[in-house]
């Protein structure tokens, strides 16, 4: 039972994770009807930003020592006798990271949502009236332009960033059996918990939201409304490429920062065909759903299968609900 | 207060829809425009209220001024917030957003306007919208949508509505009741509208002008008391009958069933 639990616990974190990088796909295709094959591309983008802003700058001879590492006299007193991997000693190592931690998230958000401001802009603007078609198969290209540019700009080398929280194993005991979580892991699931239901929040209360909404819903009627809604589709592509830049964050420090964090990101995409690619509730349901099977097929069937058999179960939801669990089918209006 | 001069209008680059077409509605004047299904009516208030681009609809030549401003150029929501408000055809409310939120939508159009959103003069003209207010739209019956929609066009303020066939499928006595608020907006607000229908029986009692549109063209005009005077229009937009006695339309000879203004 505990081993169960384990397993589960595993599989909620990682669909938290997956449910970070689906809204992005969602709120894209919701007020554009665009499906974003660049998302993943835009995520390894915020990886590469954070890395940047949390490795390279504080690393940079102009920069203050503080930002590298901070160790003012309370953390050094606090730190004393800690033992290696105790939580205390994690603690004092991620509080001395905290300023390149901050540095690296608020620069990769502004820096993704400038890219995602430029893709807008460049790209997806002057295809606006062309079939959405077009568009999709822009973010197709769009890929490897990313992918390109970033080992240019960067190297192809994998790269360690520091992680968000602190980092030490927490151990419990759980219908009389051992479980075992890293802390990291619990502070990103519940960042990634957080960002996904302010969004939601934003959303459902707001006036903005109700902008988003009625975009997302009939784009002509909104415009014609006074809705400005080409600025609500690049408040939608910003919206994706920041909450991108905190899952990529969280992807690289968490697998390692390498150009193929991008495919990871495309693998979501049949977490959100799943759930439905209208529909925030429904990707949250899939994702969750995709992370516990992922996990409990690893346990079962070790790691190789662990990549296929949550997808097939992807195609037979599909097979069943073409537009996904929650999804709306395409009432062709007149 | 609205004047369309001779414009061209096309589709994709191919198919002409409006060809040399000219309208004024006048301030504070309902004028009502009628013809039969795939005349060009819709496209006239898409040109207006600048929704023609969207659908890569295209006009070539002519000008289109609100009150003496060019607006071929302006973006449909800086017209929405010019107080130039578009009624669609089909209601196309926000059917998953509630009664409340579709209103918080059209507020947008008060935008750097110094003007607050009266949901409650909203709710005056239609007192059924009040007591929905929470729910959601979609569940709305036919007649209620349409008054949304309409409530969601004063919401806004404006100076001029294009209504886009109030009527299209309600009950007669639901479309008296639409076209009763429809003059109250127009006379109590003094809001000046370009109604579109194919009722022409209804869009008489309420407009004071008139223009009647067949393939592109205008081929009638004037007041509305001239108009119901015409011939042509009591037989093929009032029902009436050229004679009392061959009023069976199986009876008239097949080239004459066609429509001809010319004659």
């Amino acid at each position: 039972m505990g081993q169960v639990m384990q397993y589960l616990l595993n599989g909620t974190m990682n669909g938290a994770l997956y449910a970070l990088i689906a809204v992005g796909i969602v709120s894209i295709f919701k007020s554009t009807k665009v499906v974003s094959f660049a998302h993943g591309h835009v995520i390894m983008f915020g990886a590469y930003f954070y890395f940047t802003f949390a490795v390279i700058l504080p690393g940079a001879e102009f920069m203050p020592d503080w930002v590298a590492k901070w160790e003012p006299e309370w953390l050094l007193a606090y730190k004393e006798g800690a033992m290696m991997f105790s939580p205390k000693a994690a603690i004092a190592a991620w509080v001395s990271n905290l300023p390149r931690i901050v540095l690296g998230l608020v620069g990769s958000i502004i820096c993704n949502a400038l890219l995602a401001v430029v893709i807008e802009r460049l790209f997806m603007r002057p295809l606006l009236g062309q079939s959405s078609l077009s568009m999709i198969l822009c973010t197709v290209g769009l890929i490897w332009v990313l992918e390109g540019s970033a080992s240019l700009i960067w190297s192809a080398d994998i790269d360690q960033v520091p992680a968000l929280g602190p980092n030490f194993p927490i151990r419990f005991q759980l219908f009389g059996d051992q479980v075992f979580l890293f802390s990291a892991s619990v502070v990103n699931f519940v960042i990634a918990l957080l960002l996904f239901a302010a969004l939601m929040l934003v959303l459902r209360f707001t006036r903005s939201g109700v902008a988003i909404r009625a975009t997302a819903e009939d784009q002509s009627t909104a415009y014609a409304m006074g809705i400005n809604v080409p600025a609500v589709f690049t408040s939608a592509w910003v919206v994706a490429a920041t909450t991108g830049a905190v899952a990529g964050a969280i992807l690289a420090s968490r697998n390692g920062l390498s150009p193929t964090l991008g495919l990871f990101g495309l693998s979501v995409l049949a977490v959100v065909l799943m759930g439905g690619l209208d529909s925030f509730a429904g990707v949250f349901i899939a994702a969750m759903i995709i992370g516990i099977m992922e996990a409990f097929t690893q346990w079962k069937f070790g790691g190789e299968y662990a990549e296929i058999v949550p997808y097939v179960l992807v195609l037979v939801v599909i097979l069943w609900r073409p537009n996904g669990l929650l999804g709306q089918a395409e009432i062709e209006r007149i | 207060m609205l004047t369309i001069e001779n414009i061209n209008v096309n589709y994709h680059h191919a198919v002409q829809v409006l060809k040399g077409f000219s309208l004024t509605v006048n301030q504070g004047e309902i004028t009502a425009l009628l013809g039969a299904n795939g005349a060009g009516k819709t496209t006239v208030l898409k040109a207006a209220s600048g929704l023609l681009g969207l659908e890569n609809g295209h006009i070539e030549d002519g000008q289109i001024q609100l009150d003496g401003v060019s607006i071929l150029k302006t973006k449909p929501h800086m017209l929405a917030r010019n107080g130039l408000v578009h009624v669609r055809e089909g209601r196309r409310i926000f059917a998953e957003m509630s009664v409340e939120d579709n209103l918080t939508a059209a507020s947008y159009a008060l935008t750097g306007r110094h003007k607050k959103a009266d949901y409650q003069q909203v709710y005056d003209f239609f007192p059924r919208l009040k007591e929905r207010s929470k729910q959601l739209a979609g569940l709305l019956s036919g007649g209620e949508q349409q008054m949304l929609a309409i409530g969601r066009a004063i919401l806004a303020q404006p100076k001029l509505i294009l209504l886009d066939e109030p009527s299209l499928g309600l009950a007669p006595k639901i479309v008296d009741e639409i076209f009763e608020i429809v003059r109250r907006i127009n006379q109590e607000q003094g809001v000046s509208m370009l109604l579109v229908e194919q009722n022409a029986a209804a869009a008489f009692r309420v407009a004071h002008q008139g223009y009647i549109l067949e393939n592109g063209k205008v081929v009638l005009e004037g007041s509305i008391d001239e108009l119901k005077q015409n011939k042509d229009i009591q037989t093929f937009y009032l029902g009436m009958g050229e004679h009392q006695d061959a009023s069976s339309f199986r009876d008239v000879k097949h080239y004459k069933r066609r429509k001809r203004w010319l004659n």
